[in-house]
Order: C-alpha cells, then structure tokens, then sequence
C-alpha cells in the first residue's frame, strides 16, 4: 500500500468517529501510538504471568535480558557484523535493484527477457537459496550479504521497472519536443517522475533486508543477531528470544524511519 | 514557411501490411511566416497527428513536411510545442518548468533566470515563481506551458487544442492573451482546435479537417480586421464562417451522432 493510501485511510477513520476534541488533539501528537504501546506491554506482562507459558515470559523478563545483554556488550558485539552485512547487502540490492528495474521500465526488450525471472524470484521464499549460497560462499560474510540481496532486490527491481514504465507519456513527448536525448530524458523526465513509486520499493527492500540479515545470519552463518537468536531458541530460552527480537524491530523501524525521511525530502511533490 | 505535401499516415501496421488504419490521407498545405493557422475538424480527423508530424515527434509514411526548405526528420530548435494537458512537470516550480527548454538547449544559469523573469511578467505570473504546477489553476498552468514555449523563442509555434481542458471564462482570457502575445511579437502559429469560435477568433486561416482517413476539406480565409478585440464575433464576417463551418462539421458528424 502507498504512503498516500494509508494516510488516507487513516484521515477516514478518524474522520468518521466523532472523536472528543481533546482526544483527537492527543492522537494528532502521536501520544495514541505511545498508548497503544504501553497497553500492549501491559496485556503482555499479565499474560506472561498469568498464564504461565514457557514460550510466553512477561514483559518486564524480556527486558531484563535486554538489559542484560546490552550491559554485558553482547548486543554491540553481534550488531556490528548483523549491520555491516545489512548495509553492504542492501546497498548492493539499491544499485542492482535501481539499474535492472531502470533498464527494464525503459526497454520492452529487457523487461520481456527479464520479467519472469524477477517475478519468481520475488514469489519464491528466498531462504530456499540459502544452502546453494552456503554451497558457494561457505561461512563467509558473502554467504549472508547473498541471502540479503535475494531477499530486497526482486521488489526494487519490479517498484522501479513499473515506475518507469508508467511515467506520463506526455512529459516523455514534452522532453522530446525541446530536443532531449535519451540520457536527458532519463535523467530530468523519467528519474524524478518515477521517484515516489521507487521510494515505495526502497522502503519494501529495506524490510525485507532485515528479514533476510536475520534469516541468513540464523541458517548458515554463526554471528550476528540471528545465530544469537538461533543458540537461544535452542536452549528454549524465550526471553532472551524475545530480547533479541526486540533489537531487531528497533533496527527494522530506524531503516524504515531512515528512508521516509529520505523519501519526504525527495518527493514533497508527490503529496 | 511550413509546407506539406501529399502527407500520409497510418497507424498499427503489421509487418506484412496489414492491419493498418489510416490516420491522414494526402493532406496538402502550407503556413506562411508568421500566419496564424488554425486547423478545425471533428475527432478522428487526425488533427494532433498532423501537428506532432509537425513537430517531428512522430515518423510519417509518405508526401513530405518541410520548414523552409529543410524536411522535418525531428524536433527543431525552430518549433516549440504547447500542450494540451499542459505537460509540466510536477516536482518542478514554475520558474523551473519554464526555463525548462533553455537549459536543454545549453543556456546558462543567469540567461535562463534573465528569461523566465521576462517571461512570468508577460504571462502575468509574477509572485508564482516557486510554486509547484498542482498549486495552480488549469489556466496559470497552461501560461506556464506557453512561457516554456516562448521561451527557447521559436519561429514556429504548435499548439494543440491548448485551452481545450480550460472551462470557458478561463479559455476566453487565454485566447486574448494569446491575442495580444501574437500582435506584439510575430510568430507562425498552426493551432489545433474543436471550438469554432476560437478557429475564427484567433486564426488567419483556419483549416477544415475531414475524419477517417484525415484529409483536408478546406481553407478558409478570416478576413477580420486585426488586433481583433471580442468586439468581431458580433461582425457578421465572424458569424457567417462560423455558420459555415458548423454546416461542413455537421454534416461530417451526422452519422455518428
């Protein structure tokens, strides 16, 4: 869904509640966000004791081991190699993603050749690669950085071709009547037209990098975050299961933070 | 001088002939410097076909299209194009949109700021240098379009149908500015148009299409006096060209209505 829609929706809805002045007021601050939050911890909590699951520690053990991890450096340790993978990988994506969906948007040729590769790539679980990149790579950081790419590049690929392909025609023919080459239109027409539905592709490629640096770092590789939580799964230690997830959705909202503020600065147009 | 002959053109033909539908049929004419043609005809006439072969947007099959002399193989620095969905770019600002072809054609910063300033003032846009196309109405966007035109200050103008999506009051303005741009700096303008009044309004000449395959049916000549005010469409020369084209495009739509 785009930005525009999910905006939209959300006007709707707050639209056709007769909301109390002052609590309208409140949502608008983002305080709605932070209750729901708060709630959803304390549901958590009562559950964790209440029902007494092993698979379900209350809330406040969660964040102990959180805190235990990050006092004893375990965290620090391990993100640093989750992250370097996440950032060579999904830079590698960005560029492969950006240049094939381009070449693909822009030329029938290249998009007939092309298309069914990248729409079975993009349905096809990802992790399936994962022995034949251990097969190729080993235990080596390329493994993971692998796993990555096939994870965020297919959505780029295809939100970038589409984009391209769908930039009014009559912006194209405008550029042409004042003599553009094709670099020219590319660059002054095609690129900037086509941003808004690209960012929507970054910002897809960006959450499915995460899953991929979790995924990858859990099936073949022994570091990062992902084996840490694969050792802890193993040893049915659920709250430090949790903690580690908890990471790695903090990790997956500052990304996803990163390029909406990079796609706002961008695209204000679009709005 | 703009000058076609024995122009054809069809659309979708397969490799082995056929299968094509043939958009314009033999079209025969000329513009001369600084005349200002309009060109009428019901839809299907291949009217916007005939000005992109024009601009060199588009290949054609047969006869010839030449600007002075020269054939038309593609854009040219001479034309200039006016859109009818106005063709700005929408993460651009007015200024930007307008300097837009300069800065194609390699002019510098300072002459292209020179130039747009010019050109917002005699469009009558001043105060809306920065503001994005979606911030203004349909008829200061299609001035912005008109100043992106003027800018790269052609001899040859190609408008098509550019106050078509404008509602009637704003249309008006538009036709008398355009008026009023036209007297004051000569320039050859072939203008496409489905309304009578403004092919007669603002048209030495206005060209009368036939559809199916396109050809042309007439030309006719205005002779009203110029500058024209909106005081001619109450002259009786206005009235009669008028009436005599809704007879000819009347005739022609009978049997799609």
């Amino acid at each position: 869904m785009t930005q525009e829609t999910v905006t939209a929706a959300k006007s709707i809805a707050m639209r056709g509640i007769a909301w109390p002045r002052g609590l309208r007021r409140f949502a608008g601050n983002g305080a709605l966000e932070i209750l729901a939050l708060a709630g959803g911890a304390l549901v958590w909590e009562a559950l964790g004791w209440g029902l007494r699951l092993q698979w379900l520690p209350p809330f406040s053990k969660v964040m102990e081991a959180l805190l235990q991890f990050v006092y004893r450096g375990v965290i620090l340790a391990n993100l640093g190699s989750s992250l370097q993978a996440l950032v060579l990988g999904f830079s590698l994506s960005l560029v492969l993603g950006l240049i094939v969906g381009a070449l693909m948007g822009r030329y029938r040729v290249v998009e007939k050749a092309l298309d069914i590769y990248v729409h079975a790539l993009f349905v096809c679980p990802s992790i399936v690669f994962a022995p034949i990149f251990f097969a190729v790579f080993g235990l080596s950081d390329a493994s993971r950085i692998a796993i990555i790419v096939v994870y965020a590049m297919f959505v780029m690929v295809i939100n970038t071709s589409t984009a391209i392909r769908t930039v009014d025609p009559s912006l194209v023919e405008m550029a042409r009547s004042f003599g553009c080459r094709e670099r020219q239109i590319f660059f002054r027409i095609l690129l900037p037209a086509s941003l808004p539905l690209v960012f929507a592709g970054i910002r897809l490629g960006m959450g499915r990098a995460v899953k991929g640096m979790i995924n990858g770092e859990m099936l073949i590789a022994f570091v990062g975050l992902g084996a840490l939580a694969q050792r802890y799964g193993a040893q049915f230690d659920a709250a430090k299961v949790f903690a580690i997830a908890m990471v790695v959705l903090i990790i997956g909202l500052l990304c996803n933070a990163l390029v909406q503020i990079l796609d706002n600065r961008l695209t204000r147009w679009a709005d | 001088m703009i000058r076609v002959r024995g122009l054809s053109k069809e659309f979708g033909t397969l490799d082995n002939g056929n299968g094509g539908v043939l958009a314009l049929s033999d079209i025969d004419f000329e513009v001369h410097d600084n005349e200002f043609v309009t060109i009428i005809g019901p839809s299907g006439c291949g009217k916007t076909t005939l000005l992109r072969i024009i601009a060199g947007l588009i290949p054609y099959d047969h006869g010839e299209v030449t600007i002075d002399g020269r054939p038309v193989t593609g854009p040219g620095p001479e034309r200039a194009v006016v859109f009818q969905n106005f063709a700005l770019m929408p993460w651009a600002d007015v200024l930007s949109n307008i300097t837009f072809g300069l800065e194609i054609r390699g002019a510098s910063k300072d002459e292209c700021q020179a130039k747009a300033i010019e050109l917002i003032k005699l469009v009558g846009l001043q105060g809306f240098e920065r503001r994005l196309p979606k911030e203004l109405s349909g008829g200061m966007q299609q001035r912005v379009g008109l100043a992106r035109a003027l800018a790269v200050n052609p001899q040859i103008l190609l408008m098509d149908e550019p106050f078509g999506a404008l509602d009637e009051q704003t249309r008006r303005l538009l036709q008398e500015q355009l008026l009023r741009l036209w007297e004051h700096k000569r320039k050859t303008v072939v203008f496409i148009t489905h309304s009578m009044d403004e092919a007669v309004m603002l048209g030495d000449r206005v060209m009368l299409m036939t559809p199916r395959p396109g050809r042309v049916k007439e030309m006719i000549d205005v002779p009203l006096e110029r500058p024209r005010s909106r005081e001619v469409e109450k002259s009786s020369a206005f009235l009669e060209i008028k009436e005599y084209l809704w007879d000819n495009l009347r005739a022609m739509q009978s049997g799609d209505a």
